[in-house]
């Protein structure tokens, strides 16, 4: 075995540059695929909601109002059985979200699912399609980060290798979606990998580039957003867009509060779970003949909510709250998709909403509206999914207007603490800690927590039964060089451990004579933590702050004893890890 | 509205000149079709103006002088109405109509009229299949695209001292550009252009049309002008204009061009926004000739004629061989190529006319813009 602390220079080696040019050369083959897939994506989804009449447009030139009412209801509900049907054969009976790339990179397990990915993102599309209020860019996200993986895996390349891979996938995703090559790379370091290093930043750069070369050339699709070129907000309109930060943290917290506590409320439903999102289509169907902006991804809500006067003060308000609800129902009860695009629609929303209070207020905002609708639309995305910079940076790439990224790092500013404190750093962590994944404290901690312990057991601890005689024991431990002998029954119990030490001082304690030797049960064990056969190295390492000795035993539910795990290997491991970590965090390489 | 009301008058002249024409067009004629209905004119029906006098230039009168057959043309403002009453009484007088693309797909619809095949249609000079020649989409089931052509706003030009309009919205800008404004009576292309003018990227149009809220959003705009002249037929705004009765207009962009370099109006286009739309060739249901009339359609949609009917009205040809070959106007000298509305400085922010939307919608958008016409006209009366 390689020594840890031995200085390696490897990155310089000629090999070694190419074998990293070849990384970015895969990371620019997964982007265009992952670029294509995307816009194949995109362009089925608006396909389904033309065919299904979900799209406006398509609404529009559907002449026939009764039939319209009935599929309106309708194909949400078999929609959403359709979807249910598919995440049966997802094995978690959940689809898969980007909170399960991120979990992937930060435990450096990678090796995302395809099937279950594919399924995922089949169940997306077909939610998508029939107009479930979630987003797309998480389906596009996890497709991509699935595609990257699968290609580290084709390639048999390491954990490391599918590590950036992942995050090449993710980044072209984001690039391709909202034509954002920026964004996309700050993206994939931001949320997926938590870190910057030179060695990932160089693929996923090239497959941010490809993918948004992909999509320009494929796709001309207008801006996001159009602004005003002439407007510019006055200086203390920065303090609005200070407080929409802080008031869109808020609503963040209600979006994501919402969508977690339906969830919950799902899985206590008698209800087979195919029929939960079918429940949840109908429901949503029949709100959206009243209030059809809350159907689909909701990008003409979207636009509408950076135009003054297009809603009413209440009706902002009804929208604003139906939404959020409808979300929260659909990914709630089990639909696929992502929480991105509502939570733009949300946040634009709640931004217009503002504007209209700030103009009751005295404040004239008709020039600068727009600003009011991105801050807010800015504020509550952020949180959502804990990317503050890639948040900012859609905004540039998209407006193209300083002014308007400058008003927008004033809501963010405020947005992303706030709601990190109050409520967890995304929703995605959120989700990966209810799962038992904490990644609050870092990728270091979340890597240790996820090794399990039991790869490092040993049967070379030296095993004494209770009765055994003192002598005995002393002998055997000698000669097996160890310093500690494990006391296991007949019945493969664990019993304790003994030291060395106190077996010899109950030896010399004991009167020379015929009498026979004490048993071994009769000497003081040691306080010794016990390992179950789950734990993790995080768990062995806590449990190695109170010990001084050789190793600790392992022993599974039922008391029986399974092995032990040397304190030396346990070291070892904790070094292999962190060294992982500073090999991937800060090599070139 | 009765389209044939404005048969056109031919002049005596006429009669001599089809005459010679036909003698001299019998060689041509006998080598590809039979003369049976050789003494029967082909009856089309198109827009009248300046627009019938190009065509009757680049078109008729060349298909006469080539096959002899005589074209009779009558005048209609568009409308699909009159169509429909003359194929439902098993009348049609029409062997051609000049109709936009999104009243051919309407008319297409509803049976009124023939269909057509590609195959009939004459390859490029330098022998590309028409198919690949034509713009995308300008080849219907019932029509074929010749021109594309613009709505457009025009302004005078002596009406804003200091300051000249530069974006669509400034057609709803009262303040800084006041006066009267003479609109086309129908929702197509006010709708659009209301609802620009509130920013949104022309590739959302008809996406946010669709919505109530996008509706409201458009009619509230168009409310917001004081003071509209509505207009019917295309000569009407370039006459309003020229006569000072309002300062900006929509209109076609032929006929403005006709006011300003021919008649030296005071007047100026205003590109940005501009609505494109495909001008097509249809043939009616039960015309009179539809043998004729399909030999008249290959021969009128051939490069050499859309070039030269582009050089005498600023439409841009269909064909991408009839673009390139746009020189200037054979009275005046100016460079037509600087007047189509397919020119790419002209067609920086053009909206294509989405008219498979129009063709869906036609009657509920015409309802609601009725409803509309008639609460606004109702509204000083209340006061």
């Amino acid at each position: 075995m390689r020594s840890l602390f031995a200085a390696t220079h490897a990155g310089r080696a000629p090999l070694a540059v190419v074998r990293f040019l070849g990384l970015v050369l895969l990371g620019a083959v997964i982007g265009a695929i992952a670029a294509l897939v995307a816009e194949g994506f995109v362009a089925a989804v608006l396909w389904l909601n033309d065919l299904l009449l979900i799209s406006p447009r398509s609404r529009m030139m559907f002449e026939h109002p009764g039939p319209l009412v009935v599929l309106t209801i309708a194909v949400p509900t078999l929609g959403g059985l359709a979807v249910g049907l598919v995440h049966l054969a997802i094995p978690e009976r959940r689809p898969h979200t980007p909170a399960d790339a991120i979990a992937a990179v930060q435990t450096r397990r990678g090796r995302l699912p395809a099937r279950a990915g594919g399924l995922s993102a089949l169940g997306a599309l077909l939610s998508l399609g029939c107009g479930a209020s979630v987003g797309q860019y998480g389906p596009l996200v996890h497709l991509g980060a699935t595609l990257g993986s699968l290609g580290a895996r084709l390639l048999r390349l390491g954990r490391s290798e599918d590590n950036v891979t992942i995050a090449c996938g993710v980044a072209a995703a984001i690039a391709t979606a909202f034509n954002a090559p920026l964004a996309g790379i700050v993206f994939a370091h931001e949320v997926v990998l938590r870190h910057y290093a030179l060695r990932a930043f160089a693929p996923v750069a090239a497959a941010a580039l490809v993918g948004h070369v992909i999509a320009a050339t494929l796709l001309q699709r207008g801006a996001f957003f159009h602004v005003a070129d002439t407007a510019v907000p006055r200086p203390w309109e920065f303090i609005a867009f200070l407080a929409i930060g802080g008031l869109g943290a808020l609503v963040a917290g209600a979006y994501m509060g919402t969508l977690l506590g339906i969830g919950r409320l799902a899985r206590r439903l008698p209800l087979a779970a195919p029929l939960r999102p079918a429940l949840a289509g109908a429901l949503l169907g029949l709100a959206a003949l009243w209030v059809p902006d809350i159907l689909g991804m909701g990008q003409e809500t979207l636009r509408f909510a950076t135009i003054a006067g297009a809603f009413g003060g209440g009706e902002l308000l009804l929208v604003l709250v139906l939404k959020i609800a409808a979300t929260g129902l659909c990914l709630g009860m089990g639909f696929g998709g992502g929480v991105f695009s509502p939570a733009l629609v949300i946040g634009t929303l709640f931004g217009a909403l503002c504007a209209g209070l700030v103009g009751a207020l005295g404040g004239a905002t008709q020039e600068t509206f727009v600003f009011y609708a991105v801050c807010g639309m800015v504020a509550v995305t952020a949180p959502v999914i804990g990317a503050p910079l890639t948040s900012l940076l859609i905004v540039f790439e998209l407006t193209g207007s300083y002014a308007l990224t400058t008003a927008a790092l004033a809501s963010v500013t405020l947005a992303s603490p706030i709601a990190a404190q109050l409520f967890g750093r995304s929703l995605f962590d959120i989700q990966l800690a209810e799962r038992g994944l904490d990644l609050s404290a870092g990728r270091g901690r979340a890597m240790l927590r996820a090794t399990p312990v039991v790869e490092h057991l040993s049967q070379e601890g030296v095993i004494l039964h209770p009765r055994t005689p003192v002598a005995e024991a002393v002998t055997a431990l000698c000669r097996a060089r160890h310093g500690e002998g494990y006391l296991v029954d007949e019945a493969g119990r664990y019993r304790g451990c003994v030291s060395l030490a106190d077996l010899e001082a109950a030896r010399e304690a004991m009167p020379d004579g015929p009498e026979p030797s004490p048993r071994v049960e009769r000497v003081v064990p040691l306080a010794r933590p016990v390992l179950a056969p789950d734990a993790t190295l995080w768990d062995a390492m806590a449990a190695l702050e109170d010990v001084t000795g050789e190793a600790l035993p392992v022993v599974d539910a039922e008391g029986a004893f399974l092995g032990v795990v040397f304190e030396s290997s346990i070291a070892r491991a904790y070094l292999a890890r962190g060294d992982e970590l500073r090999r991937e965090e800060h090599g070139t390489g | 509205m009765a389209p044939d009301r404005h048969s056109s008058e031919k002049t005596p002249t006429q009669g001599r000149a089809r005459r010679a024409a036909r003698r001299l067009g019998l060689a041509l004629v006998l080598v590809t079709a039979p003369v049976t209905a050789e003494d029967h004119a082909l009856v089309v029906l198109s827009w009248g103006g300046a627009y019938e006098r190009a065509q009757q230039a680049a078109l008729f009168a060349p298909y006469t002088a080539a096959t002899g057959r005589q074209v009779s043309v009558r005048q209609y403002d568009g409308g699909i109405a009159g169509l429909r009453r003359a194929v439902a009484a098993g009348e049609v007088p029409w062997d051609l109509i000049d109709m936009t693309r999104s009243e051919a797909m309407a008319a297409c619809d509803e049976g009124l009229l023939e269909p057509l095949s590609p195959a009939l249609l004459a390859p490029a000079p330098d022998g590309t299949p028409a198919q690949a020649d034509f713009l995308p989409g300008a080849l219907g089931r019932c029509a074929v695209t010749h021109s594309i052509f613009a709505t457009v706003i025009a302004y005078r030009t002596d009406a804003f001292p200091g300051r000249r309009p530069t974006r669509i919205g400034d057609l709803f800008d009262q303040q800084r550009f006041p006066g009267p404004r003479a609109l086309q009576d129908t929702p197509a292309v006010n709708l659009e252009w209301a609802l620009l003018s509130y920013r949104v990227p022309r590739e959302e149009l008809y996406r946010l049309l669709s919505t109530r809220r996008g509706l409201a959003l458009a009619w509230a705009r168009l409310d917001s002008l004081d003071e509209i002249r509505w207009w019917q037929a295309g000569d009407t705004p370039p006459r309003l204009l020229a006569e000072g009765e309002v300062v900006m207009a929509s209109g076609y962009n032929g006929r403005f061009f006709e006011a300003m370099v021919h008649r030296g109006a005071p007047i100026e286009i205003l590109w940005d926004g501009q609505v494109q739309e495909h001008e097509s060739w249809a043939i009616p249901r039960g015309a009179p000739h539809p043998e004729a009339a399909r030999d008249f359609l290959r021969f009128a949609t051939a490069t050499e004629r859309l070039a030269e009917l582009a050089r005498r009205i600023p439409y841009g040809p269909a064909r991408r061989s009839a673009a390139v070959r746009v020189t200037t106007h054979p009275e005046s000298g100016v460079d037509m190529r600087l007047h189509i509305p397919t020119h790419p400085l002209n067609a920086e922010r053009a909206v294509t006319k989405d008219e498979t939307w129009y063709a869906r919608t036609r009657s509920r958008i015409q309802a609601l813009f009725a409803a509309w016409r008639a609460e606004r006209d109702a509204r000083p009366a209340q006061d």
